[in-house]
């Protein structure tokens, strides 16, 4: 803990500019020796490679992360499509698994972050008993990167990516969690990697969770714009922070048959 | 219209490469126009606060801030009428229209129908208002440029600002050859040209002027109505009798708060600092007859249910231009008068009950609210809708989900069945794992067929047999126990640039001619030689004026009667507004509002000591709430109707001259 401490002042110097001290005392109450892994079932079932290069970043940034393994999915899928008392026992089986636990939770995924912060005070806004507790857990969450620069101060990971970057803010880190300076503060410090700017970057890929099986015809519209911007950069390496838009633009690639590469920010902060 | 017809619209608009070449240039250019506009705006998140906070303020209180607001507007002598829904406002004005006609008991009454020239007004397309007015055997006529195109066309708006996006000018060149028999051309000021002819007639005979209004303010009862054509202000201006439609959650508490409220629907809607226009009124003019009809028509029952912070709406389409799905869509593929994200919203709600599905219509991607100058949470209504919060009737049921296919709602309940225990969760995705793999052996994302969605466009991967949950066992960490250092440090947000100080008057100046309008300082001694030149130059041989002009002109002969033939007209202005480069001017007995409105080209005369900072500052002034009408002129009238093509002098003046008496030296 004592390196933590020794970094403070400088965090603080930092981030005066983008937080109040109050805000930063709040974030150093999570630079805690251990946190809590909330690995989302996107990540579990289809990607757990993510999963393990987030643990090594997170060790080489000096925290050890704990799974309690009887965590399953947040719940976003129903609640996003409108089945609010679907996706109620799924969300209180994730606040019962996290209860138990103490410190920082950390989510690979701005949407999930942005589910358990935000949308879980919504989901229990009329159950003043289950709201209580939504709001204690949801002030321990934070998302991966955001984890990473603003609790810990980290940018520059000793990370390395020869070749070009190009980076695709996914809709809910950067608009319901407000976390865009992070990434990009983490891909700048990348060594020997060159980051090109995604034309259009904002704008949605078309994923959307339900909308891109309810409304094929306009999430095919969004992500053959999103793909058509990615064949502009030259890059043949995309990066994201949210699962979902990563399945979605690689499913769209692979659909096409083209050759360039989705990766979570964890896999490339990995690379050394 | 039903689920299945929209999405074969949405289908349709896909197809439609025109249209998609309409909508693609309107995403672009409406994006960068707000951004520049809010760009000079350096406090415009604060402003954004604001503003959701004195919203949220009237819709809770609206009962109260709207019986404040009625006394205050029957004080000033406007007649008002409250209907609770479209029948009601459409019976109220067939009434006036009845009382109004008999008044002027005209030779040919019975003969010729009754002409209303109307101003745009989306609540008058909430209560198909214009059919309403055939069936009864009136004329109405669209005035604003895309509203009159759409009307000729025989459709509805597609957009809430800009009605005939939709369309580019080949289209409106085909239309105008068909109908107003002009020879076909794709250019735009001609274009421009012949509806202004076409429409001026109609400004000079109608019966009835039909305007919306933006913003009601409560503490002087003023109405607020802003244009950019200039065809608002005839509306309100000339016909002898103005009937004002307003819905009942447009209020905004003082002058100061519309000041607020102002700067921030131009730059959100077309990216001006302010609309060209903005009529100011309070009272009726001389002769005229001033109605207001307030429209509840479901918003009240928006105000008590989970969707009250969608009233906040000012009505300005930024959410429209920013949304995604309706750069793909269109307007029309909606099926309601209010489309995109707030039009999802409201529609249920205001228009039919029948189009909760389009809660659905929205990837919640959050651009919407982003770009909201309001700050409403447009993807959290949506949310609430589809989680069946509806204003409905109470005999209606609501269902969770509105609008999602069966098979998903089952795939929903099984997933989450599945994650009920971590155990079950693990056999699954062991199960899955395993199926994928039979599926699909080599590939790591599967080819799935169209029917499913999903495979419509892309494929999906496949679980992995060994989920991270099986992993985690082996993993091994190695924490690094060394202080981090900070590499990358964050570079501190600049503060904000302020311009450097210029004086008010130079700065008015360039405002203005960044506008297309004309600044000149001059001193009291020289005022009546340029003046004079000016008009020589521009072949003026007589000239409107309002009491300040007829000061001023000297050597030509001077009217104050309204004459179409006049091409110019002089006037004083109550205050300049540095910021914009606007004239704030009051109308006296009216002449000053015609004075600056008839002629094509407008001459204004002000102290250069009467020019304020800030749009604030005019409102503040006293005589705003005390004239019977007033009119803030930001440049020379302009429309982008067509391809947002910029097209000066519409129904308005196309040139705006102000002569500045430098009165800083003492005489």
């Amino acid at each position: 803990m004592s390196f933590q401490a020794a970094n403070h002042t400088k965090i603080l110097d930092n981030y005066v500019p983008f937080y109040t001290i109050c805000e930063v005392q709040f974030l150093r109450r999570f630079m805690t020796e251990t946190v809590q892994l909330f690995i989302t079932c996107l990540i579990d079932s289809f990607f757990p490679h993510i999963g393990e290069a987030m643990v090594n970043v997170l060790n080489r940034a000096g925290v050890k992360v704990d799974f309690p393994s009887a965590q399953t999915c947040c719940g976003q899928p129903a609640f996003n499509a409108g089945f609010r008392s679907t996706a109620v026992p799924m969300a209180r089986h994730t606040i019962r698994v996290f209860e138990k636990t103490t410190g920082a939770i950390i989510i690979p995924s701005g949407s999930c972050a942005a589910m358990v912060r935000h949308g879980y005070l919504e989901l229990f806004k009329d159950d003043p008993a289950w709201l209580e507790r939504a709001r204690a857990l949801s002030i321990r969450v934070f998302e991966f990167t955001e984890y990473l620069v603003d609790v810990c101060g980290v940018t520059g990971l000793s990370a390395r990516w020869p070749g070009k970057l190009t980076y695709h803010p996914s809709c809910h880190l950067l608009r319901s969690l407000g976390v865009d300076r992070q990434p990009r503060a983490l891909l700048a410090a990348i060594k020997d990697a060159e980051i090109i700017e995604l034309p259009e970057r904002e704008d949605c890929c078309g994923f959307g969770g339900v909308f891109s099986v309810e409304h094929p015809e306009l999430s095919a519209e969004f992500l053959k714009r999103k793909i058509a911007n990615l064949d502009k950069t030259g890059s043949p390496t995309l990066v994201v922070a949210d699962t979902g838009c990563l399945m979605h633009i690689q499913g769209g690639l692979a659909r096409q048959g083209k050759n360039q590469r989705v990766l979570h920010i964890a896999e490339v902060l990995d690379n050394q | 219209m039903t689920l299945k017809t929209f999405r074969a619209r949405i289908r349709q608009s896909i197809a439609d490469d025109n249209l998609q070449i309409a909508l693609d240039n309107n995403a672009a250019r409406r994006r960068d126009g707000r951004q520049a506009a809010f760009a000079s705006l350096p406090d415009h998140e604060q402003r954004r606060l604001r503003a959701h906070i004195i919203k949220a303020d009237v819709v809770a209180n609206l009962d109260q801030y709207l019986n404040q607001f009625i006394d205050r507007v029957k004080a000033n002598g406007i007649l008002v009428h409250r209907a609770a829904d479209a029948d009601e406002a459409i019976r109220i004005f067939m009434e006036i229209a009845l009382a109004s006609g008999a008044k002027q008991a005209r030779s040919d009454a019975e003969l010729k129908p009754l002409l209303v020239a109307k101003s745009k007004s989306m609540l008058s397309e909430e209560i198909d208002f214009n059919h309403a007015l055939e069936t009864a055997g009136m004329r109405a006529v669209e005035t604003d440029l895309g509203e009159y195109i759409v009307q000729l066309r025989g459709e509805r708006p597609s957009h809430i600002i800009t009605p005939a996006v939709h369309l580019r000018r080949g289209d409106v060149g085909k239309l105008f050859a068909e109908k107003l028999g002009i020879p076909y051309t794709e250019d735009i000021p001609v274009l421009t040209n012949t509806a202004r002819k076409v429409l001026r007639e109609i400004f000079l005979t109608a019966d009835i002027g039909i305007s919306g209004v933006n913003f009601g303010v409560v503490e002087s009862g003023t109405l607020a109505l802003v244009t950019n054509e200039g065809n608002g202000r005839m509306c309100t201006t000339i016909p002898p009798v103005h009937v004002a439609l307003m819905g009942i959650e447009r209020l905004v508490p003082s002058l100061g708060d519309l000041a607020l409220f102002l700067s921030l629907l131009a730059r959100s809607a077309t990216g001006q600092k302010l609309s060209v226009y903005t009529s100011l009124i309070n009272s009726p003019l001389p002769g005229q007859t001033r109605h207001l009809i307030l429209l509840d028509n479901g918003r009240f029952a928006l105000q008590a249910s989970p969707l009250a912070e969608s009233l906040f709406c000012i009505r300005c389409g930024a959410c429209l231009n920013a949304c995604p799905v309706f750069r793909e869509t269109g307007g029309h593929a909606y099926g309601s008068i209010y489309p995109g994200p707030i039009g999802s919203v409201i529609s249920c709600a205001l228009v039919d009950p029948q189009l909760a599905y389009l809660a659905q219509a929205s990837s919640l991607c959050g651009a919407c609210k982003e770009a909201c100058p309001v700050d409403i949470d447009l993807p959290g209504m949506l949310l609430r809708m589809r989680s069946g919060h509806s204003p409905q009737k109470p005999q209606t049921k609501i269902k969770e989900g509105v609008g999602i296919p069966p098979a998903v709602k089952i795939g929903l309940t099984g997933y989450r069945l599945a994650a009920a225990s971590s155990g079950l969760f693990a056999f699954f995705q062991g199960l899955g794992g395993l199926l994928c793999r039979v599926y699909s052996p080599r590939r790591s994302y599967m080819h799935l067929p169209a029917w499913t969605g999903w495979g419509y466009s892309k494929d999906f991967p496949r679980l992995d047999v060994h989920p991270f949950r099986s992993h985690w066992g082996k993993i091994v960490q190695h924490v690094e126990n060394k202080p981090i250092r900070l590499q990358e440090s964050p570079k501190p947000l600049d503060p904000e640039s302020r311009p450097p100080g210029k004086s008010l008057p130079d700065r008015f100046a360039e405002e203005l001619s960044a506008l297309g309008g004309h600044a000149y300082i001059v001193s009291g001694k020289e005022l009546p030689a340029r003046l004079a030149e000016f008009m020589e130059s521009k072949r003026i041989d007589r000239v409107l004026v309002d009491d300040d002009g007829a000061t001023f002109v000297t050597g030509i002969p001077t009217l104050r009667q309204t004459d179409p033939s006049v091409r110019a007209g002089v006037t004083g202005a109550l205050a300049g507004i540095a910021e914009t480069g606007s004239l704030l001017l009051t109308s006296g007995a009216g002449e000053t509002l015609k004075a600056s409105l008839l002629p094509e080209i407008h001459v204004v005369v002000l102290k250069a000591s009467r020019i304020l900072p800030t749009l604030t500052d005019a409102l503040a002034m006293p005589e705003v709430g005390a004239v019977a009408a007033g009119v803030v002129i930001t440049g020379p009238s302009r429309t982008a109707d067509i391809e947002m093509t910029l097209t000066i002098g519409v129904h308005g003046p196309g040139e705006l001259h102000v002569f500045l008496i430098d009165d800083s030296m003492p005489v």
